[in-house]
């Protein structure tokens, strides 16, 4: 059990830290690149959308990367 | 529904609605700490924070479940449901201060991560009565951190309504995990009746409340309409219709709208673009029809959101014969303008 324990620690340690990773793109471009309208935003806006990007970098970065290809 | 996002979408009454969110947490808080002090002298400063604030967190978790059925039942209800989003955000903040104590109390004096050890302390995970109920109350704070952390409308629009509505649906698995913890946790720590009895009375209120409402969905989903030539729908006569307000349908297994406004009908889908709220449940203001949970307008007509903003929803064809209303059941494209029918 507490090989379980550790792998699902670890992967949920990696997703969050890639997350904060990401979390900081996001709040210096990625956002201006998913959402036109963040760009007459206010930064506390983008601020405000740091922890979710965190929670949610995977479909964020698929969405930032369709939005580059078209 | 804007040209660009403000942090925290607030106007007069949502600010009056926080300022009691924020005074009824406080009086909760205050009263809790008070009691426990009257009755019982000995307990901690630590315990009594994470008691107060988990309790509350659990209350405000309840009320938000009973808002969505209890507007659908009452109309005159929707504030509520207008200002659900603050009440869960909040919610979620007594959740962390509850687990943030929780974990900084029971696990972070060792000399393992408080994670690790959270998850490890006891290990009894094949045991129903012994179950590590600590771990559920984790995961449950993380589900609610994600709904909280997306609850900004940037989110409904980037991840698509579907996706959000999906990933807020999940309240109900972390309220389950909420009813273990709580249970397990008062079982192995401190049985008591009364907070039990208190649990199950909550999920009986919930539980009944949605139900009821489900039923009540149903039975608009079972309204029979009748086909006549050519396809066209009679769905009911012209003096079913209140002025500026609207009945719903559902014709190829899809809810619709049909308004009455300024001696004109027309059918839009009953679906807002926003949160998928009921088109049909909302009125005609300023010309406009007003969907009843956050406010978001369509021009009847045509489905289109006024300019500047951008929203389309599909609209249908009517026609009227003498007093009777019949619809085109094929959906037009979202925004297509469709010539209202007089009367």
């Amino acid at each position: 059990m507490e090989i379980v324990i550790d792998v699902i620690l670890s992967v949920l340690g990696l997703y969050f830290g890639i997350g904060l990773l990401f979390g900081i793109y996001f709040f210096f471009k990625g956002a201006f690149k998913l959402d036109e309208l963040i760009i007459e935003s206010k930064w506390t806006v983008r601020l405000l959308l740091v922890p979710g990007a965190i929670g949610l970098w995977p479909i964020l970065l698929l969405k930032i990367i369709n939005k580059l290809r078209t | 529904m804007g040209v660009n996002y403000q942090p925290v979408l607030w106007n007069k009454n949502k600010k009056k609605y926080d300022k009691w969110i924020a005074i009824s947490m406080f009086i909760y808080l205050i009263s809790f700490i008070g009691i426990t002090f009257f009755t019982n002298s000995q307990t901690s400063i630590e315990t009594l924070v994470i008691r107060s604030f988990g309790t509350l967190a659990l209350a405000l978790l309840h009320i938000i479940l009973v808002i969505g059925p209890l507007t659908r039942l009452n109309t005159r209800l929707l504030p509520l449901l207008y200002n659900r989003r603050h009440l869960g955000v909040s919610m979620f903040i007594a959740a962390l201060v509850h687990g943030g104590f929780s974990i900084f109390q029971f696990h972070s004096l060792g000399n393992v991560n408080p994670i690790y050890a959270l998850f490890t302390s006891n290990m009894e995970y094949d045991s129903l009565a012994n179950f590590p109920f600590q771990v559920l109350g984790f995961l449950a704070l993380i589900i609610l951190f994600l709904m909280a952390a997306t609850s900004h409308d940037f989110w409904l629009k980037n991840l698509s309504p579907k996706v959000w509505k999906r990933l807020h649906m999940m309240v109900y698995i972390a309220y389950a995990l909420i009813l273990l913890h709580v249970f397990l946790g008062a079982f192995q720590q401190q049985p008591s009746i009364s907070s039990i009895s208190i649990l199950i009375i909550g999920f009986f209120i919930i539980a009944t409340l949605h139900i009821i409402t489900a039923i009540k969905e149903s039975r608009i989903d079972k309204k029979k309409t009748s086909i006549i030539e050519e396809g066209w729908e009679y769905v009911c006569d012209l003096q079913e219709i209140p002025n500026d307000r609207a009945k719903i349908f559902v014709v190829s297994k899809e809810r619709i709208a049909v308004f009455k406004y300024n001696n004109k009908l027309s059918a839009i889908s009953n679906v807002c673009k926003h949160q998928g709220g009921p088109l049909g449940e909302g009125k005609v203001v300023d010309g406009c029809v007003t969907c009843p949970w956050h406010g978001y307008q369509y021009l009847p007509h045509n489905g289109q959101s006024p300019p500047p903003f951008t929203e389309k929803i599909a609209t249908y064809r009517l026609k009227k014969i003498d007093n009777q209303i019949f619809v085109l059941p094929e959906a037009l494209a979202e925004g297509t303008e469709v010539e209202p029918v007089t009367f």
